[in-house]
């Protein structure tokens, strides 16, 4: 495929998240996995809806805005094993049955409490109970690893919520504590 | 013909040559340069100049497309260089891949290398701890190898020297088994490390807990402007090399320093197929050169010749330069050249909590460690193991999040770190006992794609290895225990050896040209003009990071060599 065209089909598939900017990595990695792991439209959507379930947006800005989908799809694509990779997507491209079948509705209708709702009872159920509980736990308990992982390294994060300093200039050994300030990460 | 012969020699005809450009042979160039030799200094790897090849140096952590993780296709074509705790993301392109340069395991040994300029100076871990004569007396003391040719007091006035310019924060200690240097001001010990060294001086006779001497810049500023550096900013980034220069390597120091003297000529992608030896003459007379790329063979000259290719590639080199008169290889005269290789075991771990000092944290990063002096076997023999180890220590505030649930709650955790306990760790660093068996040599049929033999590595641990690993966790667990720390978990990964990145010997240093390779000046015994001051030269391995020791060794050598050459 021309990259050209493959970046627009990619953006139209993000509803058009994704500019075209002549060398953007992200937006070609992210083509990459979606088109090594054989995301479709739908199963794109679907990953959207999750992630923003994971993080919805109430106290920090939401998943689907820092393009978390986008991040757990490349590292699912470049830094899983073979076999976990597998079934990830297996995973993704069976959730949306899997929890109409149990919960009588998709992650794509349910609203983020209640989806929120529905990840915690599908990753409390018992592993013995079946094989497809066991897939859906593996994807999503992938997924919010990947989203929790990008999120928190992202530049959102790292500059507003808990700033990383590139260039301490120093070390103390021994502050002591003051109630009121905020909790030193040292990132 | 003749005429052109003449000229190419004159051409390629310097007073010496270094092949490296790492830590050992930054040191013999800057030493070579200053004294006014012409020296040609040969790398194998590409070149990685100071500041301009650092392409990773100022990337934040959301610019790496993987936030730091090696790929899955990365890791499975290079399962060796995917266990070094620095090849990551970051630092990738810094580090020798599995598939570019082959090696032979006799036993599995992970040899991890660096071929650019500054070889893996740019990588190193930067603790510089001094050797003491319970360390060069260990050998004769409890007959193992050979006994070194050299004791403290020799290499004392080069410690100072390659201190000062190197750029060492450490703190005076006063210890007579780690002697102190030229320190700059120490970094300091988190409030945990504070309270464990107090523990330990009071209630372990013998035993300390020190601020680990590290090759940082701390102080003195104007000294080392004078080379284009500046103090530590605690980025603790240095992998990546340091646009400061705060942490010392070849490339920041040592090379532009023998550039400034217009006496350096660095040449990169030459990879040295051997030392060329004159028989009639009973010295070596150059060097054979492949270009790494077009494969072309050059010889360069000299009166003096430095190998410091990092240990293993030196004996590699040495073994592979056969003539007549040394069809073993060069020196090689007792057979030993290759054997007697040791390690530094770091297998073991013991990792705690600590629940006191709750209204302190700290602030800021280090890039350093504190560090536990070998306290086993020291003055005397003690245990049933010989010799003994230095143990890492650090300790630094936890941060909790709660990160269990997901949705609102996940993002509440997300946004409310709180103090955890104290997180404390340390890591062991052994001696091991260097043995006949424990050897390298040439595979007889592998070569590499320059023609060169492929490397056998037949190395591995030993009964006294094992009883030091379990020493080594009973006591720091003990001492973890009695010091109130908790939740005590302790590990022994069973690594290979070499991913300590501390292999040493093969041509080892001695009195006796009977059984050993190289003199009390690094020369090879049976050619005078060759000095070997890499790790290859290490008789022992004792406990502490070597480069620094090898890094006076250069420098000694190389005054030595040019005393030699007035004469």
């Amino acid at each position: 495929m021309d990259r050209r065209n493959a970046l627009k089909q990619l953006a139209t598939i993000t509803g058009g998240l994704v500019l075209i900017p002549s060398c953007d990595f992200s937006a070609e990695e992210a083509l990459k996995a979606y088109e090594n792991l054989g995301i479709t439209e739908r199963d794109q959507q679907t990953l959207t809806k999750i992630v923003q379930v994971i993080i919805p947006g109430k106290h920090l800005k939401g998943a689907e805005e820092l393009s978390m989908q986008d991040f757990v799809l490349v590292m699912a694509n470049d830094c899983l094993p073979e076999k976990e990779r597998k079934t990830f997507v297996k995973g993704l491209k069976g959730i949306e049955t899997y929890t109409k079948d149990q919960f009588g509705k998709t992650f794509g209708e349910l609203n983020p409490t209640d989806g929120a709702e529905v990840f915690r009872s599908i990753m409390a159920k018992s592993t013995s109970t079946d094989k497809s509980t066991e897939v859906a736990q593996n994807f999503l308990g992938t997924t919010k690893r990947f989203a929790l992982q990008g999120y928190m390294t992202s530049e959102y994060f790292l500059t507003e919520i808990s700033p990383y300093q590139l260039v301490p200039g120093g070390f103390k050994g021994s502050v002591p504590l003051k109630e009121t300030e905020i909790v030193k990460t040292n990132g | 013909m003749a005429n052109l012969n003449t000229q190419h020699k004159q051409n390629n005809t310097y007073d010496a040559i270094v092949i490296g450009s790492g830590m050992s042979g930054g040191w013999a160039a800057k030493e070579l340069t200053e004294k006014g030799l012409k020296t040609l200094v040969l790398e194998r790897g590409r070149e990685v100049q100071h500041m301009k090849d650092y392409p990773t140096t100022n990337k934040y952590p959301w610019e790496f497309e993987h936030r730091g993780q090696i790929p899955e296709d990365v890791q499975k074509e290079n399962p060796i260089v995917s266990r070094c705790y620095a090849f990551r993301e970051d630092a990738q392109h810094f580090f020798v891949k599995d598939t570019e340069h082959p090696y032979v395991q006799e036993k599995p040994f992970d040899w991890i290398r660096g071929y650019q300029t500054g070889g893996k100076s740019l990588l190193w871990a930067r603790h510089v701890q001094r050797w003491s004569d319970y360390d060069f007396e260990g050998p004769a003391r409890d007959g193992f190898a050979v006994d070194w040719p050299i004791r403290y007091k020799d290499l004392e006035p080069w410690y100072a020297h390659v201190e000062k310019f190197v750029g060492v924060s450490g703190n005076r200690d006063g210890l007579p088994h780690l002697p102190d240097g030229e320190f700059l001001p120490p970094m300091e010990l988190s409030a945990v490390e504070e309270y464990f060294k107090s523990f330990v001086s009071k209630n372990y006779q013998g035993r300390d807990v020190i601020i680990a001497r590290c090759a940082h810049i701390t102080g003195n500023e104007e000294y080392y402007a004078k080379q284009g550096r500046t103090l530590c900013q605690h980025r603790v980034l240095c992998q990546r090399g340091c646009p400061f220069g705060g942490y010392f390597s070849s490339n920041s120091a040592t090379l532009p320093w023998a550039m400034k003297t217009g006496n350096l000529t660095l040449q990169h992608h030459a990879v040295v197929h051997s030392i060329i030896y004159d028989e009639a003459k009973g010295k070596a007379t150059g060097v054979k050169v492949i270009d790494a790329n077009t494969k072309e063979e050059t010889e360069y000259y000299a009166e003096v010749i430095f190998l410091n290719a990092s240990a293993l590639n030196t004996n590699l080199v040495l073994l592979n330069s056969t003539s007549n008169r040394f069809p073993e290889g060069l020196g090689n005269d007792n057979g030993l050249l290759g054997k007697y290789i040791a390690f530094h075991n770091y297998r073991a771990g013991v990792s705690g909590e600590y629940e006191g000092l709750m209204e302190y944290t700290t602030e800021g990063r280090r890039p350093t460690s504190a560090y536990i002096p070998r306290f086993r076997n020291l003055f005397k023999q003690e245990t049933d193991f010989l010799r003994g180890y230095a143990a890492g220590f650090s300790g630094s505030r936890g941060i909790e999040r709660d990160l269990s649930d997901v949705g609102e709650r996940l993002e509440k955790g997300m946004i409310s770190p709180k103090y955890g306990t104290w997180r404390v760790g340390s890591h062991m660093m052994g001696e091991t006992i260097p043995k006949e068996e424990s050897r390298v040599s040439l595979d007889p049929k592998k070569t590499d794609e320059w023609g060169i033999p492929l490397l056998k590595v037949d190395v591995g641990y030993d009964d006294n290895d094992e009883k030091m690993v379990k020493d080594y966790l009973e006591q720091v667990t003990e001492m973890f225990e009695a010091a109130g720390f908790t939740n005590i978990r302790t590990r022994d990964d069973h690594r290979a050896p070499g991913l300590d990145i501390h292999e040493m010997g093969g041509v080892r240093m001695g009195k006796d040209p009977k059984t050993s390779l190289l003199n009390k000046w690094n020369q090879l015994h049976a050619v005078s003009n060759v000095y070997v001051t890499d790790g290859a030269c290490m008789t022992s391995t004792s406990t502490q990071n070597p480069s620094i020791t090898y890094m006076a060794m250069a420098a000694r050598a190389v005054d030595h060599a040019v005393k030699e050459k007035g004469k």
